[in-house]
């Protein structure tokens, strides 16, 4: 087990590497140099003090060297200052990600509540009715736009039918309610947003347990099992499920980009103020060093995701483990 | 006989869309720019089926107008994809060795990265507008396909018609032209068939939120972020250009499906 993790850890060395050159070339894409967006709008500012602020920054320097100077600061998770009001980007990050954490892991839970038996019911009987018709929910969940059902969600249950708030996390009095209370009202707030997250998650995670289960029951030992005379139910839970679990948590680490990039869209249909929110101000008003940050760090959880997938899989299945790792 | 009427259903409404986006000049009731503020924000009627906007533009027009530039950015981005992927993975399967563990690591570090990140970072510093899109999505969305024909390669490569061609003095460019190209193209059109509908939906996801195509030029995802305005009032302005995602969306989904089962299986 150690020997595979390390070799798995090893490979993941070259595309943290990768990782880093992508988000720093990104930003180096836009045209002029963010002195320019310090600076411009300052009539005092001279050439002299354009050319110090550069120095300052390091913006004179050879583009490897600049990479180099961001790589170390990055290694030690400082991601400098926003540009907009000069707090340190780890301080804002910080601030904001429990709230997306929060978001995420709720539909995570309730996506993974429902696709798993709706996954294994429509295995039982593939062709089936309940089958076809769960296909048919999958088709549709595959083909909406998230932010639309959001959209009309808020059009609709919010502003028609007044049953839940339609942005923001908190209400206008949440100060004066206790702790209970502004929990219960946060939630309420979150239903619109995570009740929709789970209904797009749910269709490409249902239709996988779907098909890793209707694999396993074609295998001989389910064909012993039910030889034997075990009783259905444990055939299915107990010899079937537990197998077709594994090829799940693989898909669900590698699931991991889209939920956060499901995060920056619901967040800003909703305005809740997280991380996605974050990232979409940021790209708006072009601050460099968060945008940054954020590109970075999303695609450094997605690589620990994967891992994560990866070791749970390994540990579960001896096979992997003894098996050289994919190339 | 279930995926034939999947492939039917999909490719007609698929025709009859394109149909409406390529004679939209002629079929729209309207002009899609012509501001009218005294008839701004009308619910569907005789003369407005599907309404006005808030500057009193006709919706069925710019809906019709919108078509164009959904399918027309969907189709190139997942052009540009599938040149890019199929390119990157016959040299990575059929050269293999170190090219190919430098390719699939590139590979590796694309799908980290959350695409509507890279999406949205990318068309921000670069300035939004239709062909920035189009590269774009196409640039992030290549690797399904690279990972697809390196795998088709890799077993085709062990065939008897291959080392045939080898054993006559066929040179490398030939045999990957001539021998292991045509023999990946169906499952890269499934590919791209799913991937146009995904490209559609990206493409109205960045529009939405101000970073994919720019007003006054109508495209369904900004006909949406414009309806934002009048969300509890206009309902039409919601409803119709996602009904027309949804769609769209479906019927390349259902098509690509249905062509999968068809040859894949």
């Amino acid at each position: 087990m150690a020997a595979y993790l390390i070799r798995r850890l090893l490979s993941m060395i070259p595309v943290l590497i990768g990782i880093t050159i992508i988000s720093f070339g990104v930003m180096k894409l836009a045209p002029g140099k963010p002195t320019d967006v310090m600076l411009d709008f300052n009539p005092k500012a001279s050439v002299e003090a354009r050319e110090r602020m550069e120095q300052l920054l390091g913006l004179n320097q050879p583009i490897h060297i600049q990479y180099l100077t961001w790589l170390r600061r990055v290694a030690t998770l400082n991601f400098d200052r926003s540009f907009r009001d000069g707090r340190p980007v780890t301080e804002i990050v910080v601030e904001r990600l429990p709230i997306t954490l929060t978001i995420n892991v709720c539909a995570l839970v309730l996506i993974l509540g429902l696709a798993i038996p709706l996954g294994v019911i429509a295995a039982v009987r593939p062709g089936g009715l309940f089958d076809r018709a769960t296909t048919v929910l999958v088709f549709i969940g595959y083909s909406t736009p998230a932010f639309w059902l959001g959209l009309l969600g808020i059009a609709w249950l919010g502003v028609a039918l007044g049953w839940v708030p339609v942005s923001g996390l908190h209400s206008l009095d949440a100060e004066s309610m206790s702790l209970v209370g502004r929990a219960l009202d946060a939630a309420h707030h979150l239903v619109l947003p995570v009740g929709i997250m789970t209904f797009v998650g749910l269709a490409g995670l249902s239709r996988y347990a779907r098909s890793s289960m209707v694999e396993v029951l074609r295998q001989d030992y389910i064909r012993t099992a039910r030889a034997k005379g075990l009783p259905e139910r444990l055939v299915l839970f107990r010899h079937g499920l537990r197998n077709a679990l594994l090829p799940i948590v693989t898909i669900l680490g590698l699931s991991l980009p889209d939920l956060i990039a499901g995060s920056v869209v619901m967040e800003t249909v909703f305005a809740i103020p997280g991380m996605g929110r974050l990232f979409y101000d940021a790209v708006m008003a072009r601050d460099q060093h968060i945008v940054m940050a954020l590109v970075t760090i999303g695609a450094v959880l997605t690589l620990l995701g994967n891992l994560l997938a990866d070791a749970a899989y390994a540990a579960a299945d001896p096979r992997i483990r003894v098996g050289k790792s994919h190339a | 006989m279930r995926e034939s009427r999947l492939v039917v259903a999909g490719g007609l409404a698929l025709g009859l869309l394109a149909v409406i986006a390529i004679l939209a000049p002629w079929i729209a009731p309207y002009d899609p720019l012509a501001v009218s503020l005294p008839e701004a924000l009308l619910p569907p009627s005789p003369a407005h089926w599907v309404g006005t906007d808030p500057l009193g533009r006709d919706v069925l027009a710019r809906l019709m107008y919108g078509a164009r530039i959904s399918l027309v950015i969907g189709v190139i981005a997942v052009g540009v994809a599938v040149v890019i992927g199929t390119m990157v993975g016959l040299v990575a399967g059929y050269v293999g060795g170190r090219v190919d563990s430098v390719l699939m690591r590139v590979v590796d570090t694309m799908l980290a990265f959350p695409s509507i990140f890279l999406l949205l970072a990318v068309i921000a510093m670069l300035s939004p507008n239709i062909y920035n899109i189009m590269v774009v999505i196409g640039l992030t969305s290549w690797m399904g396909v690279a990972r697809l024909v390196r795998a088709e390669v890799l077993s085709l490569k062990e065939r008897e018609f291959i080392l045939a061609a080898r054993a006559i003095g066929a040179s490398t460019w030939r045999i990957m032209w001539r021998h292991v190209l045509p023999n990946v193209t169906a499952p890269v059109l499934v590919a791209a068939t799913l991937g146009v509908g995904g490209a559609i939906l990206t493409e109205s996801v960045l529009s939405y939120l101000g970073l994919g195509v720019q007003p006054p030029t109508p495209s369904w995802g900004n006909i949406l972020n414009e309806g934002r305005v009048a969300l509890g009032v206009a309902w039409w302005l919601t409803l119709s250009p996602g009904v027309c995602i949804l769609v769209t969306v479906l019927a390349f989904n259902l098509l690509g499906e249905g062509l999968r089962e068809r040859f894949l299986k």
